[in-house]
């Protein structure tokens, strides 16, 4: 049989439907694209069926967990008996089928088609979707957006074996709590799995081959991170060493690569997968998120999605956002964005009057760094309850080139967790009211 | 001192890339405005890129060989001043890379321009380029007032020369100034002119061009000149050859490369179909369509507008008729063909109206004489004429 004899014209079609794909689908939907999405699970992606979502339900509910505790001095009544993890993964699966639900709805009311199967180029213009075990169909695109996304790296010392040995997706559905439980990697995800798992009441290794946690991330971050996995009970190894062989189960997260293996990318005279502003390969070709490398993060792939669908549309649109900021759902939750070098102010939560009534959090910090005096805001990094939240009002200021006299002559209302953005911008500008200046 | 980032600006030949043929600096050394730092070749020849100010050379972006996109960092100057009334970061861009370990950020990721995200968008709209806005706002911040201001100036460096002035003739211009001279100082041109009936040639065309309208293909009217001047050539081999001047020898070509003359919103640019003697009809046709349409485009590849043995150019679309041509210096002969229009013509003692083709051929009497000339034009003739041959 001759590949493609029968092969159907689309207009635009988009190999992944994980975050970067399926908001690429919406926006050339909406500006008048007629737009097939190939997914070969479910719609949402990593992040949305088995990545932030999950484990944000994960987070949460470790979280309070261990508040009850912690607020037992104030009264809070015992916990009756250990958490139950069962219960916990059939509300995990029923929030996941609620969202991808509305993805799926969403996306059939913009009359995006939805073909399910594993898509491979077989030319320039053309893909092949298995489709089934014994069955392909072909399709002949106008234009292509490859969002196939990132898959983890395994650990040398020990590969995935599915049940003991796991990628982090999979450490978020056990229905029970391991009884010792090695975390290997110093990434946001590794930082994660080891405060969930710990505050639940696994006893938790954390092992990483650097001599820091968060690497890239600021210094202080990093420090706060470590201060915190030890906090809730976990053990951390720097810079060492370890074996999978005492532990009950092990979760690696040592990484993401760019998955573009049965791609077949030459056959389409890909070469690389390397983007310009536009997000384009080459004329027809364009490629968004974790697989286009760069840190692998679902704002940044619905970012780029945004832009590749204004593009599809005929916008002038392009993806050069200064900030990204990136944010940790650990002890405490941490955020981060831009540039840890310059004119720096620096307020602890410790002299915040929400963070010491609530959640014990007065180690956490605001800091927030200037291009020079009188200069705007260049990078914030944040510890403390509801930092990943926090972020965003800095990312913002980030990108209006906002100065601290900006941020300190804004309200920020009280008693709130985001009077540290405007406090930090004082102690920068050397007047705080809350700390004693800088000499 | 600033830094200043130094782009491959357009070259002007509706070229999207090109390819860096030598460094006449090394990292390090001082140049004055207007010097020569690099030279990069397209299908023209090699262009020198001038230095836009004084300063140092303190980086190279690229290598030797390197095909870079216009807009791409080549150097980095250490300036002694703000460069030529631009905006210059004066110090290295504040926005480091994002703060995670992993590939480092792509093309287009991120941006060191401290302006917010819809004064960029407003930016692109309008089509201005923003690291050459000075920003009104603390620490440089462009606002969308600073964008719309500069939108409304003149562009610096594409203000043409007011009367009166004096303009330094620049990149592509000034290798067209010395090309052209070079052309005119060393090859004997002689041209013919001749009418061709082209009736039958011209209903061969609409035939074809409905035939590959209704398969959803384009055909262009060039390719049919293309085919029949392959065709030609194959009889006449010698006009697919080079001159060596220097050793006064004949260079004979394999392969018959046709460069069609196009015209592009950024000027005359000549792709080539490489080997056009080898390829059919329909292969002759979506090469001419691929090539032609990036050009216009403004994405040709640089190896698409290299290496042509002979020249045809098209004046149909400006009502052009006979004319006389500039070899490009490595080519022997140049075909120009004209407008198709009904003229009077005499047949069979009667004053007839018949589509006819205005043909100059144009050729290096260095290397071929009258009789090869006239010959040559025959044949094409010949093969407009009866122009089932081409199929």
């Amino acid at each position: 049989m001759v590949a493609g004899d029968q092969s159907d014209p689309v207009d635009v079609l988009i190999i992944g439907g994980g975050p970067g794909g399926y908001v690429a689908a919406l926006r050339a939907a909406q500006l008048g694209r007629s737009v097939t999405l190939v997914e070969m699970k479910r719609v949402g992606g990593l992040c949305l069926n088995e990545g932030c979502i999950p484990s944000k339900q994960l987070a949460r509910f470790a979280a309070v967990y261990a508040s009850v505790r912690a607020f037992a001095s104030e009264g809070m009544p015992p916990l009756s008996g250990p958490p139950d993890m069962a219960a916990f993964q059939r509300a995990r699966v029923a929030a996941v089928d609620t969202l991808v639900g509305g993805v799926e709805s969403l996306l059939k009311s913009a009359k995006v088609t939805v073909v399910a199967g594993e898509a491979r180029f077989v030319g320039r213009t053309r893909v092949c979707v298995q489709t089934g075990e014994d069955s392909v169909r072909f399709f002949d695109f106008k234009d292509v957006v490859i969002a196939t996304g990132s898959e983890p790296i395994p650990w040398a010392a020990a590969p995935f074996d599915g049940e003991r040995v796991v990628e982090a997706s999979r450490a978020l559905e056990w229905d029970s709590v391991p009884g010792s439980l090695l975390v290997v990697g110093g990434d946001y995800i590794a930082v994660e799995l080891t405060v969930a798992w710990a505050r639940l009441g696994s006893r938790v290794t954390l092992a990483f081959r650097d001599d820091r946690l968060l690497p890239g991330f600021d210094a202080d971050l990093s420090a706060a991170a470590l201060r915190g996995a030890q906090q809730v009970g976990a053990e951390v190894l720097l810079g060492a060493p370890v074996s999978a062989s005492d532990h009950e189960r092990v979760a690696v997260s040592v990484g993401r690569r760019p998955r573009i293996d049965g791609l077949d990318l030459a056959a389409a005279g890909i070469r690389e997968v390397k983007v310009d502003a536009q997000m384009r390969i080459d004329r027809h070709v364009f490629a968004i998120g974790d697989v286009t490398g760069g840190p692998p993060l679902a704002h940044r792939a619905m970012m780029q999605g945004r832009v590749v669908g204004d593009v599809l549309g005929g916008k002038n649109s392009a993806f050069d956002a200064r900030a990204m900021p990136q944010v940790v759902f650990g002890e405490p939750e941490l955020a981060t964005v831009g540039s840890s070098e310059g004119v720096v102010g620096r307020f602890p939560l410790a002299a915040l009057g929400r963070a010491v009534i609530e959640a014990k959090a007065t180690s956490g910090f605001a800091k927030l760094v200037f291009d020079g005096e009188g200069g705007p805001l260049v990078g914030a990094h944040l510890a403390g309850p509801r930092a990943t939240d926090l972020i965003a009002e800095l990312a913002l200021a980030v990108e209006m080139g906002a100065t601290a006299e900006d941020l300190a002559l804004t309200v920020h209302a009280h008693p709130t967790f985001a009077e540290a953005a405007f406090e930090a911008a004082e102690v920068a500008l050397g007047r705080p009211i809350h700390v004693r200046p800088r000499r | 001192m600033a830094r200043y980032e130094f782009k491959l600006p357009d070259i002007g030949e509706g070229l999207a890339e090109a390819e860096v043929a030598r460094w006449l600096v090394k990292v390090g050394d001082r140049v004055v405005e207007d010097q020569p730092v690099l030279e990069m070749m397209t299908d023209k020849a090699a262009v020198e890129i001038p230095a836009p100010g004084a300063g140092v050379v303190v980086e190279q972006r690229v290598g030797e060989g390197d095909v870079v996109k216009i807009g791409a960092v080549l150097y980095v100057l250490d300036s002694d001043a703000a460069i030529g009334g631009m905006t210059v970061a004066a110090a290295p861009p504040t926005e480091t890379p994002e703060p995670r370990p992993g590939p480092p950020p792509q093309a287009g990721e991120g941006t060191a321009v401290l302006a917010p995200p819809a004064v960029r968008k407003l930016a692109r709209d309008l089509g201005v380029d923003l690291a050459r806005v000075k920003g009104s706002g603390p620490g440089g911040r462009i606002s969308a007032e600073d964008v719309q201001r500069s939108a409304a100036a003149p562009a610096p460096a594409a203000a043409p020369a007011l009367a009166g002035d004096r303009a330094p003739l620049r990149g592509v211009r000034r290798r067209m100034a010395e090309t052209m001279a070079a052309s005119a100082k060393s090859i004997a041109h002689v041209t013919g002119f001749h009418e061709l009936d082209a009736g039958e040639f011209v209903a061969l065309f609409r035939r074809l061009r409905d035939e590959h309208t209704a398969r959803g293909r384009r055909f262009p009217f060039d390719a049919l000149l293309v085919r029949a001047t392959a065709l030609a050539v194959h009889r006449h081999p010698i006009f697919n050859s080079s001159l060596d001047d220097e050793r006064m020898e004949l260079v004979m070509h394999a392969e018959a490369n046709i460069g069609v003359a196009t015209a592009t919103p950024e000027g005359l640019i000549v792709p080539v179909v490489a080997n056009a003697g080898g390829r059919d009809l329909a292969a002759i046709a979506e090469e001419v369509d691929r090539i032609a349409t990036a050009a216009r485009e403004g994405h040709a590849a640089v190896a698409d507008l290299r290496g042509g043995t002979l020249t045809i150019s098209n004046t149909g679309a400006w009502r052009g008729a006979h004319g006389t041509s500039l070899i490009p210096p490595g080519q022997v002969a140049l075909v120009a063909f004209g407008r198709v229009e009904d003229r009077a013509v005499v047949r069979g003692g009667q004053v007839v109206a018949r589509p006819m083709m205005p043909m100059s051929v144009t050729f290096d009497h260095r290397v071929i004489d009258g009789e090869q000339g006239l010959s040559f034009a025959l044949t094409l003739r010949e093969l407009i004429e009866s122009p089932e041959q081409l199929l």
